[in-house]
This record gives C-alpha cells, sequence and structure tokens, in this order.
C-alpha cells in the first residue's frame, strides 16, 4: 500500500498543452472587418480577395440579405433544439424539398455545419465490417467520417481509375474465398466532385461502370461543385451528363 | 409482411441494383421498422413560429401508419413549448431587441465563406471572445461555428495516442465520438460516481498502460455541466479535489448549464461557488441558453493559443457567422448588464423561480421526476415504451408540445418525458401545463411515486415546530 502511495505521489503528467512559439504564423490572425465579398479589408488594407469559397458571389447579394431579415423577424436566430425536438421549421422542409427537386433526386436533408455533414453521413451508412474505397487526396472532414465508422479503407491514388480497379480485383478474388462475408459486407467509394486538396475533377462516367461491374455504391461529395459545375451549377453529374440516379448518396 | 398482407413500406432498391449488396440489414432495422415507425409521428415536428414559449405547430395526417406524412395547411396556434432549449428567453423575435442582429447582417451580409486560419476572423470574433473570457472570468476563448464539432474536434487535439480519457457512463454524443477520434483509451466510471472515478484514477497510476506498463501520458476527466437525460448535475466541488489530489485534467462541458445555473448566469462553477481556475478546459454551446449557433472553449491562454494553432476546427472548417456571432453578443452584454438594464438578471432568477415552482408541484402531485432540484431540465419517468406515444399525443390535443424520448437515448425500460423549463415560460403557463399533466397522470396511471402525500402540507414551510415534550 506504501508503494501505491509513493507511486502516485511521483507521477507527473505532461502539460496539458505543449507550449507553442509566439511568433507561430496562426496566432497572429489577420482580422478582417467588412464582409468578405471579392473585396476584402485585412487588418486596415483593402486587397482583392481571393481566398475565400466565395465562387458564385452571393455573399453581398441585395436579395439574399433581404430574404434572411424578413426570416429574422418572423423567427428569431436561433433554432433552439435539434431536429428532433421541435426544431425543424417549415423553412428546413420547404428548403429540403426544392434541393431534392433542383437535383432531381427522391429527397434531401440538410445539416447545420458544413463539415459535420459528410463526417455523420458516413458512419451513418458504412459500419465495423464494410469495406470503403477511398481517394488519397480526400479531404479532411470525409478522413473524420471514415475514422469514426471504424471501417476497412483502401486508398487508391488521385483520380488513377487503373489503381481503383486492381484494388476492385483483389476484393473481388477475396470475396470468392468467402463468399458468405462477402453477401453481407457492403461495398463504398467515396469521391468528391471538385477536391478540395488539388483542385481536379473526379472522372465520373468511368467510376460508374466500376460501379455496375464491381457492385460498389458511389459517396459524392459536392461541397466545392454544387452551383459551380454543369450547366444550371447541378453539379458534376450535370457536367458529366449522367443520370442522377446513379450516385448513392451527393452531399 | 413476408405473406403479403400488409404492404412493404420501406425504401427499396431499383431495378439495375438489385443485387447489389442490400443496404439494410433485416435484424438492425427490427427496433426501426416495428416499434419507432408506429409512434414517429411525436417526432421531427416542423414548426412556422420562433420557438419561444408557445408556437405554431403545423399539422400532420398520415395514411398509412406513419410511413409517410401529409400536411393539411392547418397550423395549430399557441402551442405551450416545453420541448426547445429556450432556458432564458432568447428566442424572440421583438424586432428592437434585435436591432443590432439586423444591422450586421445588412453590413456583413450572411456567412463566412472560409476556415478561421485563412480570412476567416472578423472583428467580430475577436470582440465575441474577449466578452466570452470576461463573462466566465477565464483569461482566454475560442468561439466555433457548431457546438457539435467544438466538442468533436478539440478532444483530438488536446489528447492523442498514450493518454487515458475517463468519461462519465452519460455522457453524449459529441464528446464520445470526441474521445473515440483521439485514439486514447477509453475508460468509463459511473455516472456521477465519485468512488467509481477515484478506483480507476489510482488503478491507472499504479498500473500503468494496459499492455505496456509505461506511465500514462496525461489524463482528463469528461464531464459535462447538467447531463441532458437526468437532469442531474455534476458533483463538481468533488472532482476538483480528485483531480488535484491526482494530478489529472478536468474538461466540463456545459452546453445545457451554461446561462442556465448559477446566480448570475455563469453556470456550474458560479453554482458551486468555485473559481473558474480549477476546471482546465471549459467548454459550453450557444444554442441552449443563448439562442443562436456555435460552441466555444474557454481556458488559460496558453491552452487557448495552442488550440488556435492546433485545433482541426480552425484549419478545416468555417467559421460562425457575423449575424449569429452578433447575437450571442447582445445576449451576453445583456446577462451580464452592460447595456444598462437588468432584464439579464431578471431571467435568470425567473428561470430559477419557474423552475423550482414547476418541480415542487410535479413531486408533490406525485409523479416520479430526476435530477437536481435546481437545474430547468426535468425528466418524468413513463416507464413503459407503450406509453410514449399516448401522452405525445394527448398532450398535443390539449395544445402542450412535449418531448418524449425513447430507446436508442434512454434503456428501454426508461422511457421518458422530458420537459425544459423556461424563463419565458409564465406562471399561467406553467399551471396549465401542470393541471393538464394531473389529468393524464390519472389516465394513463403515470404516478408511480410511492411518497406517502401528506393530508397536512404546510407542514413542510414550517421551519420551527412545536414538539411535545
Amino acid at each position: 500500500l506504501q508503494e501505491k502511495e509513493e507511486l502516485i505521489e511521483e507521477w507527473q503528467p505532461e502539460p496539458l498543452v505543449p507550449p507553442v512559439p509566439k511568433d507561430h504564423p496562426a496566432l497572429n490572425y489577420n482580422i478582417v472587418s467588412g464582409p468578405p465579398t471579392h473585396k476584402i479589408t485585412v487588418n486596415g488594407k483593402e486587397c482583392i480577395n481571393f481566398a475565400s469559397f466565395n465562387f458564385l458571389g452571393l455573399l453581398d447579394n441585395e436579395k439574399v440579405k433581404s430574404a434572411a431579415q424578413a426570416s429574422l423577424k418572423k423567427y428569431g436566430v436561433g433554432t433552439c433544439g435539434p431536429r428532433g425536438f421541435y426544431g425543424t421549421f417549415d423553412v428546413h422542409l420547404e428548403l429540403e424539398d426544392r434541393l431534392a427537386k433542383f437535383m432531381r433526386t427522391e429527397e434531401a436533408i440538410i445539416y447545420s455545419y458544413g463539415f459535420a455533414t459528410i463526417a455523420s453521413a458516413i458512419p451513418a451508412y458504412s459500419k465495423r465490417g464494410d469495406i470503403v474505397f477511398v481517394d488519397e487526396a480526400a479531404c479532411f472532414a470525409i478522413q473524420k467520417g471514415l475514422q469514426a465508422s471504424r471501417s476497412n479503407i483502401k486508398l487508391f491514388k488521385h483520380n488513377d481509375m487503373a489503381d481503383l480497379e486492381r484494388l476492385l480485383k483483389e476484393q473481388e478474388t477475396e470475396d470468392q474465398k468467402n463468399p458468405r462475408k462477402a453477401r453481407v459486407t457492403r461495398r463504398f467509394i467515396v469521391v468528391e466532385g471538385l477536391y478540395m486538396n488539388t483542385g481536379d475533377v473526379c472522372p465520373l462516367p468511368e467510376l460508374i461502370k466500376l460501379k455496375y461491374k464491381y457492385k460498389v455504391r458511389i459517396f459524392l461529395e459536392e461541397s466545392l461543385s454544387f452551383g459551380v459545375l454543369g450547366e444550371h451549377g447541378r453539379g458534376i453529374t450535370e457536367h458529366f451528363g449522367i443520370n442522377v440516379s446513379a450516385i448513392f448518396l451527393s452531399s | 409482411r413476408a405473406w403479403g398482407l400488409e404492404k412493404r413500406n420501406i425504401a427499396e432498391e431499383r431495378e439495375q441494383q438489385k443485387d447489389f449488396v442490400p443496404l439494410y440489414q433485416d435484424f438492425e432495422n427490427f427496433y426501426t421498422r416495428n416499434l419507432y415507425m408506429r409512434i414517429r409521428d411525436n417526432w421531427n415536428r416542423p414548426i412556422c413560429s420562433v420557438p419561444g414559449p408557445q408556437f405554431d405547430l403545423m399539422e400532420r395526417i398520415t395514411d398509412d401508419y406513419n410511413w409517410t406524412f401529409r400536411f393539411t395547411g392547418r397550423t395549430i396556434k399557441n402551442v405551450i413549448n416545453m420541448g426547445s432549449y429556450n432556458y432564458l428567453g432568447f428566442a424572440e423575435t421583438d424586432v428592437n431587441a434585435l436591432k443590432t442582429v439586423t444591422k450586421e447582417l445588412q453590413k456583413y451580409g450572411t456567412g463566412i465563406c472560409s476556415t478561421r486560419q485563412e480570412m476567416g476572423t472578423l472583428d467580430k470574433h475577436v470582440e465575441l471572445e474577449k466578452l466570452v473570457a470576461k463573462f466566465l472570468g477565464v483569461e482566454d476563448a475560442m468561439v466555433f461555428g457548431m457546438g457539435f464539432a467544438t466538442n468533436s474536434m478539440n478532444i483530438p487535439a488536446l489528447v492523442g495516442k498514450g493518454c487515458l480519457i475517463l468519461s462519465d457512463e452519460l455522457n453524449h454524443t459529441s464528446l464520445v465520438l470526441g474521445a473515440r477520434l483521439s485514439g486514447a483509451t477509453i475508460r468509463i466510471f459511473k455516472h456521477n460516481n465519485m468512488q467509481s472515478l477515484e478506483k480507476l484514477l489510482r488503478d491507472a497510476i499504479i498500473y500503468g498502460q494496459p499492455r505496456s506498463r509505461r506511465a500514462w501520458r496525461k489524463i482528463i476527466i469528461l464531464v459535462e455541466g447538467i447531463y441532458s437525460m437526468e437532469g442531474s448535475i455534476v458533483r463538481l466541488p468533488e472532482i476538483v479535489s480528485l483531480k488535484k489530489k491526482y494530478k489529472a485534467y478536468l474538461y466540463l462541458d456545459e452546453a445545457h448549464s451554461i446561462g442556465a445555473v448559477g446566480a448570475t448566469g455563469r453556470g456550474v462553477v458560479e453554482y458551486f461557488g468555485m473559481s473558474p481556475d480549477d476546471v482546465d478546459v471549459l467548454m459550453g454551446t450557444f444554442t441552449k441558453s443563448f439562442g443562436a449557433a456555435g460552441g466555444y472553449i474557454a481556458g488559460k491562454k496558453d491552452l487557448v493559443d495552442f488550440l488556435r494553432t492546433h485545433s482541426h476546427s480552425a484549419v478545416y472548417a468555417t467559421s460562425m457567422c457575423p449575424p449569429v456571432a452578433e447575437q450571442i453578443i447582445r445576449a451576453m452584454k445583456c446577462l451580464m448588464g452592460l447595456d444598462g438594464t437588468t432584464q439579464g438578471l431578471q431571467r435568470v432568477r425567473q428561470l430559477g423561480k419557474n423552475t423550482r415552482y414547476f418541480r415542487r408541484r410535479l413531486h408533490e402531485m406525485g409523479f416520479i421526476i430526476y435530477g437536481n432540484d435546481d437545474s430547468p431540465v426535468v425528466p418524468l419517468l413513463l416507464y413503459m415504451p407503450g406509453k410514449i406515444g399516448a401522452f405525445a399525443r394527448r398532450m398535443l390535443e390539449k395544445n402542450i408540445g412535449v418531448v418524449v424520448v425513447g430507446f436508442p437515448a434512454t434503456p428501454i425500460t426508461e422511457s421518458r418525458a422530458r420537459f425544459c423549463v423556461s424563463a419565458a415560460h409564465t406562471r399561467e403557463m406553467l399551471d396549465t401545463v401542470l393541471n393538464a399533466l394531473d389529468e393524464l397522470g390519472d389516465f394513463l396511471q403515470l404516478k408511480y411515486s410511492r411518497y406517502s402525500k401528506s393530508s397536512h402540507p404546510e407542514l413542510y414551510e414550517e421551519t420551527r415546530f412545536e414538539l411535545e415534550d
């Protein structure tokens, strides 16, 4: 017992956070004053803005602002509750209907935080024993979603369809060894429409061919390509002219 | 259903994909298909006005037993709201109160399209962080766009492999997700049980890591201020003394308790009269008491600086949008009294009065209620899952909207109805609700409490008895 007490006395934990050097670049933020539209005021200087994701320029649009003002008068600022417990407004449902019609899918759901969307959608479908083929340059939110879902992750080289096909063939040979398990494990491919890290577009037609050949479902992440690619802004499916019902989930 | 007697209503695959591996296993969905679908109309109810103490509910009818809903187009007006987390009543649309928010909306637009570290910090954020730090009495604070994401992104930044996390049994999903994503070892102690926690701490320090027997790098204790499904308040003084004795770190999640508990609304730290320096990481959300969205982490300056550089959400996720930040600034200034009125303090007092009155009356009527006497979250036990549907529908008929929770969030035999008392509720509203509860309690036999009701309730108020010697 004496020994135990001594051990407790001697144990020293690491400090909670390691000390940060005072001149770390991220510590001194560039403080932006004024709306981050095409011209932006950083630290007092006015610059042209090439850094925000404001692709369609809707940030400073008068129509958007007046609609927001009207809803502010009607609903206040917060929702004070998750969707399940009186947090669903009629505007949420209207937005979901409109999104579904616009994207020509059956239904749509909205989330309140962009990062959490894909990070929650992946673990909802892909559980511990399933197999997910992911591009190497997938964005951070996808990586966190995969980590939370505990499935087997197989990476393939960025935008390289030959590599993906090789992996799928390997998976198929393994399936034939163990057909009972293969009937139960689900297979997914996660790709992004416009990659956040490298800026390329993923080759969707080849992916669809692979999908029907090897029977995998496709998760398409369109955070950057929604509103940007395609004639009307419907994203990468319109850009390549593919029927959107071939995609399992688009976010 | 397998015999074709009833219709099959679950989502079916398209023709081309018929031989893909099925998405939903039959057994996993057993609960969802059979039990949840029958009472599904009690959740996700859409409302069409501000979620204040009363709101307008959209009416939904289902033709085929809750598989699909149809809106009739009528709205039920003035349903008393006992479900939204509107503790201090800041969910309001009074134009005067929202003057500053509309001004900011006009000036800044609706969103910020970049992450925190690149061009995402407005001067509003800096002002908000200073205000939060002043409100809580700590050195510095950092705000994030979403409360859930605050937990899941920052716990992995603070702990990694080789650390130990001790978390309470009933911690929220965001804390559990953050702990799992961090890669540290997780041990669970029984809810609010100090002996279990102490035993785990001693074993951890003496025996070290599970296989290599080396010492742990850090030990961190995750607790919440008020637990949302129980209503119990954490035993902070005892945990702080344990933490000091065994040199562990404390992470306090005040999602429900900030603004709602404490003499001036500063949370559990003030409720127990302790200094905020004892808690290493104070975390909270603005969704519940302040009527906005987002979360914060506060503590010593080194900690917050570290998070500014190393937190995942600072690098990858967008920051809070300006009108929301302005709403929090307004609410906090009102609470601290900086805008010149005593409205903030009045709201906190009103919440305390409402809470105590509500709990006392429910207890006298004979219901079983969990939780500490001062917490505004009141779970009322309805032990049978069959009563969930009946309770919620009857209350809706009487124009009262309640929240019922069943299996996934609570154990299946302990389903409950959860009331959230708000500072915006008046005495008459609470009385209406209590009378309705009285009738329903007799009808559904919910008054399980075995306390014998005394026939002289006035004796409870007496502080000095005349004892017969």
